[in-house]
């Protein structure tokens, strides 16, 4: 797939409306201020995915969501642990700690979070593409964020040398840090611009 | 000197002992390991997907055939023989889970056949295979003494 720089602008684009809605979503649900990074868009060898989550063994949360319909995807929710916690503890309104790695409870609310933030990413996609989009029932991973990545990515058993993927940072007031991945399949990109005219 | 090498993904690596060859964060890829206990040298590739045939290309490093091909070359070329070769790996996992909707590929276990069926047809001992699970491994592999040290976050660690 060669990609031109004016249709990396456009995925840039896509990014910051539909990350802009999840972020707008979070901060509703947190009641907190949530900001968002202007989006990257990257065109790399997934090989290169390091230089971009970091570490690959660092313990991070996924939350994993398929994104269905005429122009599938995949959407992630990256949280560090710590900042996971804190989303959970706004949640249930209490300071206890918890233990993300065992607690169905937590993990079943992080999933809801994550549903909630592809629905909302979806809706600015939809009603900017008029591609109707729906988010499947989200899966989650408290693990490396490697291990988590590379079961996302080569999922289908194929991998494009250069893998194209929106990247928005997300920070809340305190303490929130998590990563939004939109990442489109093979095709649904075209499908995406078609429908915008672009 | 001890040093500890690197593999990222889709990568290989050779070392002579003392060193320890390191790959991190293996999901569904595979880390192979393979050394002459004799010489003290060896290798480690992070494989993502099973086989180069019939795939798109590129990197050789992806594949479980083409990169235990380039792994294996580049051992025997630092003095190894190829019958005292043993091999180990670990990874192959099925990180996510959504209900109600079984896999489709496996593409953790496949990668794991995959290297299985290399080894065999290379002639070359599987001592040991930690793979499946639903966990994320971080491998160090002494090349002199062919231990292998596998870390996960919330699973112990374990030493082969």
């Amino acid at each position: 797939m060669n990609v031109t720089q004016f249709q990396l602008d456009a995925l840039r684009e896509i990014g910051n409306i539909g990350s802009g809605n999840a972020a707008t979503a979070l901060s509703t649900l947190l009641q907190r201020r949530i900001e968002m990074s202007v989006p990257k868009v990257w065109a790399v060898p997934f090989e290169q995915v390091s230089a971009i989550v970091g570490q690959l063994d660092t313990p991070q949360v996924a939350i994993y969501v398929k994104v269905e319909g005429e122009a599938p995807g995949k959407a992630v929710f990256l949280f560090p642990v710590e900042s996971a916690e804190i989303v959970v503890q706004a949640l249930f309104g209490t300071n206890e700690p918890l233990d993300l790695y065992a607690d169905e409870m937590a993990q079943s609310a992080l999933k809801e979070v994550g549903n909630i933030l592809v629905s909302s990413f979806l809706v600015a996609l939809s009603q900017f593409s008029g591609i109707p989009l729906q988010p499947s029932v989200p899966a989650l991973a408290v693990d490396m964020i490697g291990a988590s990545l590379d079961a996302i990515f080569l999922e289908e058993g194929t991998l494009e040398d250069t893998v194209l993927f929106i990247d928005t940072q997300l920070s809340g007031i305190p303490e929130i840090e998590g990563q939004f991945i939109f990442l489109p399949d093979d095709g649904s990109l075209q499908k995406l611009l078609g429908a915008m005219g672009l | 000197m001890n040093g500890v090498i690197s593999v990222g993904m889709a990568d290989y690596k050779t070392a002579r002992s003392p060193d320890i060859l390191l790959t991190a964060g293996l999901g569904s890829c595979i880390g192979i390991c393979i050394h002459d206990p004799f010489l003290k040298v060896g290798g480690m590739a992070h494989i993502m997907l099973p086989t180069a045939v019939g795939s798109i290309g590129g990197n050789p490093a992806k594949y479980a055939d083409t990169a235990l091909e380039l792994l294996l070359r580049e051992i025997v070329g630092m003095g190894a023989n190829k019958a005292r070769l043993r091999a180990k790996m670990a990874g192959g996992a099925q990180m996510f889970n959504f209900p109600g909707k079984p896999p489709v590929l496996k593409i953790g276990l496949r990668n794991a056949e995959a290297v299985e069926l290399e080894l065999k047809r290379n002639g070359i001992p599987l001592l040991v295979a930690d793979v499946g699970g639903s966990f994320g491994r971080t491998i160090h592999f002494d090349v002199g003494t062919g231990e292998l040290r596998i870390r996960t976050i919330n699973h112990g660690e374990k030493v082969f």
